[in-house]
């Protein structure tokens, strides 16, 4: 899922993609996350640095970051489209998308087959680095947009699948 | 061992001060009967004292306000004293006077005291005979608005109108020219109404760039007078203090022994009794003039006891049985600074206006120098009803610029999530040049705040933000469902017992 985030002003994209790797901006980021009060604080790890992050407020979103105030926004595309007045995506469907620019090294399934959650759908290479992009659901593979082979650009999409229930 | 000078206290009071009496009930030896209103069930005071009792809805003039609940709960507990704390009762004249009717004895002056010195413009006057500069004005309340516009003629704008029934900035308004008189006139006489039951106004030359300095004092029933030294109080927004300090960074040793006589005169002037304290306003050129006497313990109390050693509210107890002070003037030490910042329920990055909420995350700060003055807990929802202070950070260092600097630390290990408060604010001061030099008056908090744009972080702080702002987006639904569940011991202890 993508996200549009604000934090102290400093706008940024964030993909959070389904193996669990984080983008900012179309980069993957070498980030740990450790939440240690639930749904109120983290120890986010960037880059070698530890900072700790906590809500003040849910809504509007006020943080904490290492004792400093700051206002924050975080939209997923699904509530931009909907502002935007697009229609959502329907229940149950799944777009895997390139969480950066890449080359689509291999896909490992066929349309119309049924995966597990967290089966392995495609191997995108990016930055020297092969990452598995994993199913965020069971479900039926049932559209495959690119070729193994492919170069896509961060945010293009990969597979469709629909949940199977 | 030293005997306690009673045996049973009510205290007619909640939150933190309310804590703050019961500690000193533990430490003589005196057992502390609680009071609290519906909203308060589950408060800290109710938790800690060793007896409690409901007094009614949460509106405090159905509750902590209603004298004669107060003295039913003190009468059928079996206490010998009860302690108002601050706010609410703390300056009725006439529940000390109904306290001391049932037998029982307040801790605090007597009730001629209190009305005395409650008057303001009786105050000023009494000021002015006992030889202590009063500030250009009226020392009887204004006619009406011909005779204030007369008066603001004669002593010059800019003026202020003040309340002469009470303070605390209720009632006052700060007046820069002749048009601007009227609409004031009427809304502090209004407010003043309101109040304290009177629209009777007085007024006062304002001074500029004045500091705020106050002297606490204590006296005994044996005719002894003491002070402890001041408290620069000029940190304030809307009249209402955010950060105290002692000593006062523009106080030096001749101007503290002046204001200290001064509190002392008038304090025998007025027969006083019990814990007091004379405000003051201290001008750039050092001279200053008296405001009034708050005739009870300050909010800002912490921070004389942490620069003199003493208890201050063990020795409200101890001169209200009647005991001679045990120390005289010259026996009173003082060492090293001390500050006190204010948490309050108050969103410091939104001009100051009151919230709400529930108490999600606590942690507050410790270590050398550190005392925090609190009654919050997680879970704990902070109730609109009253004052909105949640906690006191108070902070001692050799001198002014460690306490600064362990303030600075402090507010750094504190976090108070769940609701906005003023916490942004205080890193604000701690961390800006003139607050630091020690540099600033009464027009501190409207000339340098909000004084931000958006605050200055490194690189990775904003990616952690972004990456928490996402994560905390997507539990919202998943923390607004826990919120309104209560776990229950019981319950998880069933759950528990299922998986086995």
């Amino acid at each position: 899922m993508r996200y549009e985030v604000r934090v102290a002003g400093h706008e940024s994209r964030l993909d959070l993609s389904s193996d669990g790797r984080f983008l900012v901006d179309g980069t993957v980021l070498n980030a740990d996350i450790e939440e240690t009060v639930r749904s109120w604080q983290w120890r986010v790890r960037v880059d070698g640095q530890v900072h700790e992050v906590t809500v003040l407020t849910p809504d509007p979103l006020r943080l904490l970051i290492d004792g400093v105030e700051a206002d924050a926004s975080a939209a997923d595309e699904r509530s931009l489209a909907a502002a935007r007045g697009t229609r959502p995506h329907a229940g149950g469907r799944h777009e895997v998308r390139a969480p950066m620019p890449g080359l689509l090294k291999a896909v490992h399934v066929r349309e119309g087959d049924v995966v597990e959650a967290e089966s392995a759908l495609v191997t995108l290479e990016a930055m020297k680095m092969e990452n598995e992009l994993r199913a965020p659901a069971a479900g039926r593979v049932v559209k495959i947009e690119a070729r193994a082979g492919a170069k896509v650009e961060g945010g293009a999409v990969l597979v469709v699948l629909s949940e199977t229930s | 061992m030293t005997t306690a000078p009673f045996r049973k206290v009510l205290i007619a009071n909640r939150g933190e001060i309310a804590l703050r009496v019961i500690r000193a009930c533990r430490d003589l030896g005196m057992r502390a009967v609680a009071v609290y209103s519906d909203v308060d069930r589950e408060a800290l005071h109710v938790r800690q004292a060793d007896e409690a009792y409901p007094i009614g809805p949460a509106v405090p003039g159905e509750s902590y306000l209603a004298i004669e609940k107060l003295v039913a709960v003190a009468k059928r507990a079996e206490c010998d004293a009860v302690h108002p704390g601050y706010g609410f009762l703390a300056e009725n004249a006439d529940f000390a006077d109904a306290v001391e009717r049932a037998g029982i004895v307040f801790v605090g002056p007597p009730a001629p005291v209190q009305r005395l010195l409650g008057e303001k413009t009786r105050a000023r006057r009494l000021a002015q005979g006992a030889g202590v500069p009063v500030a250009d004005g009226t020392i009887d309340p204004l006619r009406d608005l011909a005779e204030a516009r007369a008066v603001a003629k004669r002593i010059g704008y800019p003026v202020m109108l003040k309340a002469a029934g009470g303070g605390g900035g209720k009632g006052m308004r700060a007046v820069a020219s002749d048009a601007e008189l009227e609409p004031a006139w009427r809304m502090a006489s209004g407010e003043a109404a309101s109040a304290f039951g009177t629209p009777a106004l007085f007024m006062e030359r304002l001074i500029e760039h004045a500091r705020h300095v106050e002297m606490q004092l204590i006296a005994d029933a044996h005719g002894d007078v003491v002070w402890l030294g001041e408290r620069d109080c000029s940190i304030q927004r809307r009249h209402q203090k955010l950060i105290e300090e002692t000593p006062g960074p523009s106080v030096d040793a001749s101007l503290r022994a002046r204001l200290g006589e001064a509190a002392v005169k008038i304090a025998r002037a007025a027969g006083y009794r019990n814990a007091g304290t004379a405000e003051f306003l201290v001008a750039p050129d050092g001279s200053f003039s008296f405001l009034e006497v708050n005739t009870r313990l300050q909010v800002e109390h912490p921070v004389t006891e942490l620069v003199t050693g003493l208890d201050l509210v063990v020795l409200q107890f101890r001169v209200a049985a009647g005991e001679a002070l045990p120390f005289g003037q010259s026996a009173v030490r003082t060492a090293g600074a001390a500050i006190e910042l204010r948490v309050t329920a108050e969103d410091a990055r939104g001009g100051f206006m009151p919230t709400s909420g529930r108490v999600a995350l606590l942690r507050l700060p410790s270590g050398p120098g550190v005392r925090v003055d609190h009654a919050l807990f997680e879970g704990m929802r902070v109730p609109t009803e009253y004052d909105p202070l949640l906690a006191k950070i108070v902070v001692w260092g050799a001198d002014r610029a460690e306490a600064v600097a362990r303030a600075r630390r402090a507010v750094r290990e504190t976090i108070v999530a769940g609701l906005p408060t003023s916490l942004s604010f205080h890193a604000h001061a701690l961390a800006e040049p003139d607050f630091v030099a020690g540099r600033y008056d009464t027009g501190y908090v409207a000339g340098h705040w909000p004084a931000h744009g958006e605050p200055a972080l490194p690189r990775t702080a904003l990616t952690a933000g972004a990456l928490a702002a996402v994560l905390a987006t997507r539990s919202r639904r998943f923390a607004a469902v826990l919120d309104g569940v209560r776990s229950s011991a019981w319950v998880r202890a069933g759950r528990e017992e299922a998986l086995r």
